[in-house]
């Protein structure tokens, strides 16, 4: 049947896979969707676009049952749902595939696929050689190469992901949402990705796609939705669109207006990295990193490209003290050598590090704004060899207001910040330690659009106070915006520097795909 | 900037939850007061007041070093083990360097003394940078480092015990007797105990609020890799951690052999790290690390005893076989009452599904058992009977209100 046809008959309810009515989800501090209407067709590829922090991982956790909707109703194959768990949303068909992979990494393949709904014998003992075949035939079908035995934790990413359809699959779903699945594939493996997608389609499956690569929304989807900080923008047949104004819907008022590349005066050189290597043992590849030089001056803004699994993080950690300490090559800082063994070290030597993942590796849940803020220059808020609550809160209160923190006061929780209070929070504890060089590893990681603006601006005047930052992103744009220069990593190699003037997105990405 | 709202200013006082465990402590002295057909409260206050305050500091004195390990991110199950064993080594210093006196039950010299205890605190040193080399260098789960020496050191403690009074002594035996006017001392006045853990909460609530090193263990608790990339050595602040565990439950150990007037590696202390557990938990630390407060210990230990000593009184016989009993209910209620609003807000059920059905017989069984033991037979079937209606009424009323 076709979708006209259907769209002028009686089968309205049933043409519609999906109904999402006015879907509202808040969290602390933070509207993360606003009255978000979507319709998905039977049978269609409906792709998902919107930046960063848009809303489009908290809709489809919605979808499947993560989260529950505050306002909004649900409605699957025409019939009224409410998910309590993400069991209702499996059994009503809906499979994800999350961005972050939930698969046990201790248990087989086959364990996983079958996880929580184990095959069983006629004594009711585990059918392993069920599952196993089961399994088997399931992964020959989406050219994955690997036995249904193998450890799940010992997979590429790319494999694991497939070992996420397979489960998928397995429900015998008929929506699938996939969160950007592609972010962390080779070349080889989207396109193994793709032809997977096109067999599902092909047998009557319908698909939510999340990415905001345009080129892949393009060549595969029916149907466009673009979401931006939180609210339905527009739904749009692909064959009635472009990239560009995907791209414009995408971004509202334009980012690239912000032009911060002008009039930085280029200081001394501050880090020299040369042949920088760090061995991976147990893996294939054998290094993290391999012979990465660069340098860095004071009163610049590094840019480090690459894709995810690139080693982006390993390096700036590297430098930090915070990764394995069995690097070699040579890291000179003001022309010495260093060789920092912990992160207390590189914070002596005024480096500080903005960590990726905010929650897991920045922020003390337990303690307030002043405390999250302070930690790291405590001894400046002594009076008389103890810690003074008076002496914490002036200290505190310069680079707070500096940063632009909203908070009501320095003993609130940090937990009721949005992520864009927390991450100033953050940065603001690094600058009271007076650092000369400053590392960020992707600092606008699920920060809303305005807030971005706003850390922009301060990394900008940071860097003109003559701070030399090291910056990764796992935007594009970002780093195109922010950058004096761009370094680009590919599975652990530098493959391409980039002056700001020649840098384009386009040359980005041939260098981080393939070197 | 918006201006600092001063309701999100700290309370320089308790905490909502320690006001409602004063609460409490004043409702168990009360009930007591009331219950007890034998009056003591009434007829002997200073007897009562001394039994609880002693008690009250020997635990303190220990739970504050659960408190920081725990605030630290870690567990010490040993401590019951290091009481033991504090008091062996103490013992044994004293019977090395003064044998005869010893053994003629006579003074045994200040130097002798000093040696002894100052043998028992460097112990708990070692002990605690044992706990912290296992856990940082070698990498052991701290539940694991310290069940080991939990079960190795009282085994410890005796083989010293028996090895030394063989050397020493005409015969090996597993208890060394303390006849020293010092230990009786302290044994017979109860302030000293009692100003001991005074000072020590005191230093150890300025350590956790007012330094640097007491940031960095909430620091550590709250979030350990967080801390580590902040620049805080983390390896150091837990070796800091475990080694005020052990020197506090060292100290417990002095205490103890001078209450007992004797070094006894096989029950002295057996069991007393999950007290200590509990009365930092019930005053309001969690296991996960990061929070806990010095007086909501001391407020936890004061409830946790005071309730033992009022099941004592009303009981009468044989109170001490349901000291466990009673730490086991204390802190699940306590633990629970403390997510009440989490409950009260309707975002989870207590007795959900089948388990939650399963869970009404099972709790009224055990309170029917406990009242039938306690009370006699027909007091228990009513309880259990009361506690099976109350509950089913309970999930009654959540099924209702989450159709």
């Amino acid at each position: 049947m076709t979708a006209a046809a259907d769209t002028t008959g009686m089968g309205d309810a049933t043409t519609q896979a999906v109904v999402m009515r006015g879907i509202t989800k808040r969290f602390p501090g933070v509207v993360a969707l606003a009255d978000v209407t979507l319709e998905v067709r039977r049978g269609e590829l409906h792709a998902i676009c919107g930046e960063n922090g848009a809303g489009k991982s908290t809709l489809m956790k919605i979808l499947s049952g993560v989260y529950q909707p505050d306002e909004g109703d649900l409605e699957i194959a025409g019939r009224p749902v409410r998910f309590a768990g993400t069991r209702d949303a499996e059994q009503a068909g809906i499979a994800i595939i999350h961005q972050e992979l939930a698969l046990v990494e201790d248990l087989s393949v086959a364990a996983n696929v079958f996880l929580g709904r184990e095959k069983r014998t006629a004594l009711g003992l585990l059918d392993d050689r069920g599952m196993h075949d089961e399994c088997g035939r399931l992964l020959a079908m989406l050219e994955c190469p690997v036995s249904p035995a193998t450890r799940t934790g010992s997979l590429r990413v790319g494999d694991q992901q497939l070992v996420e359809i397979a489960k998928a699959l397995s429900l015998e779903a008929s929506i699938v949402v996939m969160d950007e699945p592609t972010s962390a594939l080779t070349e080889s493996e989207s396109a193994r990705l793709e032809r997977t997608i096109k067999r599902l389609l092909a047998v009557g499956t319908t698909i939510l796609y999340i990415s905001h690569k345009m080129d892949e929304v393009f060549r595969l989807a029916d149907r466009i939705t673009v979401l931006r900080d939180g609210q339905h923008v527009r739904t749009v047949d692909r064959a009635d669109t472009s990239p560009r104004q995907i791209t414009g819907w995408m971004v509202g008022r334009e980012l690239a207006d912000h032009d911060f590349r002008h009039a930085r005066t280029r200081g001394p050189t501050l880090l020299e990295v040369r042949d920088l290597t760090l061995p991976w043992p147990d893996h294939p590849r054998g290094y993290r990193l391999s012979n990465v030089s660069f340098d860095l001056h004071a009163g610049e803004i590094l840019g480090v490209a690459g894709l995810m699994g690139a080693g982006r993080t390993e390096l700036l950690e590297t430098i930090f003290g915070a990764g394995e300490p069995t690097w070699t090559g040579e890291i000179r800082l003001d022309g010495k050598p260093v060789h920092y063994r912990h992160p207390r070290e590189a914070c002596d030597a005024r480096i500080a590090m903005v960590t990726e993942d905010r929650k897991r590796l920045g922020l003390f849940p337990d303690l307030d704004v002043a405390g999250n803020v302070s930690l790291c220059s405590l001894s400046e808020a002594l009076r008389g060899g103890l810690l003074s609550r008076q002496r914490e809160e002036e200290l505190v209160a310069g680079p707070i207001r500096d940063t632009g923190v909203k908070t009501p006061g320095p003993h609130a929780a940090i937990t009721g910040l949005s992520g864009g209070n927390q991450q100033k929070c953050i940065i603001s504890r690094w600058l009271l330690t007076k650092p000369a060089i400053l590392l960020l590893d992707d600092p606008t990681r699920g920060i809303d659009v305005g807030a971005k603006a706003e850390l922009y601006a301060l990394i900008d005047r940071l860097c003109r106070d003559g701070l030399g930052v090291i910056l990764t992103s796992s935007e594009l744009p970002e780093l195109l915006t922010l950058a004096d220069r761009i370094i680009v990593l590919a599975e652990g190699r530098l493959t391409a520097e980039f002056p700001r003037a020649e840098a384009t997105e386009q040359k980005i990405m041939e260098a981080a795909t393939g070197g | 900037m918006p201006q600092p709202d001063a309701s999100h200013r700290p309370s320089f006082l308790l905490r909502p939850g320690e006001w409602a465990l004063v609460l409490a402590i004043v409702l168990a002295i009360a009930v007591t007061a009331l219950v007890d057909a034998n009056h003591s409260y009434w007829d002997r206050p200073l007897e009562s007041v001394r039994d609880i305050a002693r008690n009250t500091a020997l635990l303190g004195i220990f739970a504050l070093g659960a408190t920081v390990v725990i605030i630290a991110g870690g567990i010490d199950l040993s401590a019951g083990s290091m009481i033991a064993l504090s008091g062996t080594v103490c013992a044994t210093t004293m019977l090395a360097l003064a044998p005869a006196q010893m053994m003629g039950f006579k003074p045994v010299g200040a130097v002798a003394v000093a040696a002894g205890c100052a043998a028992s605190l460097l112990v708990g040193f070692l002990v605690g940078t044992l706990h912290a080399w296992l856990i940082t260098s070698v990498r052991l789960p701290p539940f694991i480092a310290t069940l080991a020496t939990l079960v190795g050191l009282r085994s410890f403690a005796r083989a010293l015990c028996e090895s030394s009074t063989a050397a020493l002594t005409p015969t090996k035996s597993a208890l060394i007797n303390i006849s020293d006017p010092f230990f009786k001392t302290v044994r017979d006045n109860v302030w000293i105990p009692v100003a001991v853990f005074g000072v020590l909460a005191i230093v150890t609530w300025l350590l956790l609020t007012r330094t640097v090193l007491g940031r960095h263990l909430h620091a550590l608790g709250g979030n350990e890799q967080a801390a580590r990339l902040a620049g805080i050595r983390t390896d150091n602040v837990k070796w800091f951690a475990y080694c005020f565990g052990a020197m506090t439950a060292a100290l417990a150990g002095l205490f103890y052999m001078a209450n007992e007037s004797v070094a006894a590696p096989v029950n002295q202390g057996r069991g007393h790290e999950l007290n200590a557990i509990a009365a930092a938990v019930v005053g309001g630390c969690s296991l996960a690390g990061g929070v806990g407060t010095v007086p909501g210990t001391v407020l936890g230990t004061i409830f946790l005893r005071v309730v033992i000593d009022a099941v004592s009184k009303i009981i009468k016989t044989g109170a001490d076989v349901y000291e466990g009993l009673i730490v086991g209910i204390v802190v699940v209620i306590a633990v629970t009452l403390a997510q009440f609003g989490q409950l009260a807000k309707g975002g989870r059920q207590l007795l959900p599904g089948a388990l939650g059905l399963s869970a009404i017989p099972t709790l009224a069984v055990l309170c029917g058992a406990i009242v039938s033991m306690t009370a006699g037979s027909r007091a228990g079937i009513a309880a259990g009977v009361g506690a099976a209606v109350l509950l089913g009424l309970v999930r009654l009323w959540e099924s209702r209100r989450t159709a």
